[in-house]
């Protein structure tokens, strides 16, 4: 039998509306700049150019940072601490690279403790501060935006008082590479974004973790009378967002060769959560879609750069990207897919001749 | 009626004593711990005379305003983000309209009210009629004012207008009797326009809040939204409202902040609306609704605002630290509300448990 094409489950869903909206913006980008799906090789760094490329490759800090965050919007909560976060691991990472100012006071391709240690303090460190996150939320009871935003208050404060209050820079040349080496003709940052997707993906969809995390969002006690563990569901998941916070933070600061414990990862938390909802996971929690979150993540920096094409200020792409956000979450807001969805039945009813 | 008839029949000692009351005498408590701490420490810097006391209004009238609002918003249930950027938005309009447009600030303050009242209307219908989470929305809400600051002017705007100019000046200056003669308290310690400001918000958001039908709704609708629709309450007015009038004490916190920088930038104030988030809880709001009261959130503007004002008169300590002991904190006065939670609560599931089986 062929498989009926069903337009109740297409407006429905809540992804359909993001792909829309990435498919109209990516529409507009066309028509201003014709030549945006061209993309070129350049021999000199053997990597693959173009607008297209571009966009995923910024949105790579986000997308890494949403996958935790999908898994925490799926429990019910938020992660206020992220942006602080990111914020840590580049003030450590650049803390490990130029220890020593007095010694050594100009940047250049060296590193004063063993690379090694330049990438896993950090990452251990932020794994850490969610693990502390996740203690919390999870063995105090306390609501998750509350006792993240102790870290996202404390974070920058941190950064700072590491590095006290300075900004180093680095010429490393391995640590460059993070954030703007390549391979396989493309840029890092995109790699290590597949890699961290499809390791997320792997660990929630290939084993029950997922659907623990699901059960847990939707009904908490619920769960825990069914012998899941919430308590250890909690703590994985903000340990986990920690965790792919300080990688973005190692990507960030490679991008810049310096730490900004001001600017670094600033508003990252609301990028990522804005990421996740575009992607159509519920802010109450319960079911969530990572595909739907990094096509979410995908779109954000896609307005930004469409915003840039028109020539506008960088701090004015704010407004329009709330203003595309807001037609987004508008069209997926309940009332509203109940009002498409019913009239889809209607038209479906209609067509079989049935009466409504 | 019946219950206001009981509440003057209790004692005022037992009125006093209310276990409700305990976050705010917690807040207080804190407070006076700092204060003397400071007094201890740097009472030979001249920590124990009013001007810090006056200060700490001065400087934070403008983050005082918007915690009163802020409050109302966290009693039911919901939270604004964007609070910070409305304010710089207000500020960006007036330094544009009075420097570049030449326009009367107070029509440049009413556009404001207009736009920050609407927006915040505007943020609380789709909050409720759109059943979108409060969190986007008003994130949504804070991205779209920042983006208007800086399609206005990417840089700071220089405030030049003789109304402004006096406003800002203006200070009613505490006096002692010396001598028969009226003299200035020494060192000079003053109130202005924007103490005055922050006073009158937080008076008419206690009164609003006490006193009227309207604020008895709001603890209703954080309480339970549910029982509150059940009973028949208009909740969707009352949340829209409620954005509404922290809409408005954003501007008025815009307006503050006007005054006292005397500038526009589309940049200001960034971050400022989890500082003021921060404030109420430390007062005692819970994020979960239906609890907080206005006297907290002052004290719990105070006892924030206490942090700078030590690291100030220590000087030897990088102001970062200042945001880690913020940080720190937080982390007190949620165990503290973990802790009196706890307590009552098992006290009342001890008293309803016979009555359940």
């Amino acid at each position: 039998m062929k498989k009926k094409f069903d337009l109740t489950a297409i407006t429905k869903s809540k992804l359909t509306w993001a792909v829309v909206a990435e498919v109209l913006i990516l529409l507009v980008c066309l028509i201003v700049r014709p030549d945006f799906f061209k993309i070129s090789y350049q021999e000199s760094t053997g990597m693959l150019y173009g607008s297209l490329i571009d966009i995923i490759n910024r949105s790579s800090e986000i997308t890494i940072i949403a996958m935790g965050m999908t898994l925490v919007i799926a429990l019910g909560g938020t992660d206020l601490s992220v942006g602080a976060l990111v914020a840590v691991s580049g003030a450590i990472a650049l803390k490990f690279l130029r220890w020593d100012v007095l010694e050594y006071t100009t940047p250049g391709d060296y590193t004063v403790c063993s690379y090694a240690l330049v990438l896993i303090v950090p990452l251990v460190v932020c794994l850490l501060m969610g693990l502390f996150n996740g203690l919390l939320i999870a063995k105090g009871g306390m609501q998750p935006i509350i006792a993240t935003l102790i870290l996202m208050v404390c974070g920058r404060g941190i950064a700072q008082i590491l590095t006290n209050g300075k900004q180093f820079t680095t010429g490393y040349s391995p640590f460059r590479v993070i954030g703007q080496g390549s391979f396989l003709y493309l840029p890092m940052p995109i790699i290590i974004t597949v890699v961290v997707v499809a390791a997320v993906a792997l660990f929630v969809r290939k084993t029950a973790f997922g659907t623990f995390v699901e059960s847990v969002g939707i009904n908490r006690s619920a769960s825990r009378l069914s012998g899941i563990n919430a308590q250890l569901i909690i703590f994985i998941v903000f340990a986990l967002t920690g965790f792919l916070s300080g990688i973005s933070g190692l990507i960030y600061s490679s991008r810049i060769m310096s730490n900004d414990s001001n600017n670094a990862g600033l508003n990252y938390e609301m990028d990522a959560i804005l990421a996740v909802v575009i992607g159509g996971t519920s802010m109450t929690g319960g079911k969530f879609s990572l595909a739907g979150t990094v096509l979410g993540s995908i779109i954000i920096r896609t307005i930004v750069t469409l915003v840039y094409y028109f020539g506008i200020a960088s701090e004015a792409t704010m407004a329009f990207k709330a203003m595309i956000i807001a037609v987004v979450i508008v069209l997926q807001s309940e009332p509203v897919r109940n009002y498409f969805s019913k009239r889809a039945k209607k038209r479906a009813y209609a067509v079989k001749g049935g009466v409504i | 009626m019946s219950d206001r008839s009981l509440a003057s029949r209790r004692s005022l000692g037992s009125r006093i004593m209310n276990p409700k009351y305990i976050m705010i005498y917690a807040t207080i408590g804190i407070f006076l711990v700092m204060y003397l701490f400071g007094a201890i420490s740097y009472g030979a810097q001249g920590f124990t005379t009013l001007r810090t006391i006056t200060n700490l209004f001065v400087d934070n009238a403008y983050y005082g305003i918007s915690a009163v609002g802020m409050t109302m918003v966290l009693i039911t249930g919901g939270i604004d983000l964007s609070v910070g950027a409305v304010a710089s938005l207000t500020g960006m309009f007036i330094a544009y309209g009075t420097t570049v447009l030449g326009i009367h600030p107070l029509l440049c303050i009413l556009f404001s009210l207009v736009v920050g009242v609407g927006l915040g209307l505007l943020m609380g219908w789709v909050i409720h009629r759109l059943n979108v989470p409060p969190f986007i929305t008003t994130l949504t809400g804070m991205f779209l004012a920042r983006g208007v600051c800086a399609l206005i002017s990417r840089e700071s705007i220089e405030i030049k207008h003789e109304m402004i100019d006096s406003l800002a000046s203006w200070k009613i200056y505490f006096m002692q009797l010396k001598d028969g003669e009226w003299v200035k308290i020494k060192p000079i310690s003053y109130i202005n326009f924007n103490v005055i400001l922050f006073i009158v918000v937080l008076i008419a958001g206690i009164y609003i809040l006490q006193k009227t039908r309207f604020g008895r709704n709001v603890y209703a609708v954080g309480g339970n939204e549910q029982s509150a629709k059940l009973m028949g309450l208009p909740v969707g007015k009352t949340k829209i409202l409620v954005y509404g009038f922290n809409g408005l004490c954003s501007v008025l916190a815009g307006v503050a902040y006007a005054l006292y920088v005397k500038s526009g930038w589309n940049l200001s104030l960034m971050g400022a609306e989890l500082d003021v988030i921060t404030c109420a809880v430390i007062g005692g709001t819970l994020l979960t609704g239906g609890v907080g009261y206005m006297v907290g959130t002052l004290f719990g503007v105070l006892l924030k605002s206490m942090i700078p004002a030590l690291i100030t008169f220590n000087g030897n300590l990088l102001s970062w630290w200042g945001k880690i002991a913020t940080g720190l904190l937080l982390l007190l006065f949620i165990c503290i509300q973990k802790l009196v939670l706890g307590v009552t609560g098992r006290k009342k599931t001890s008293k309803t448990k016979p009555i359940k089986e």
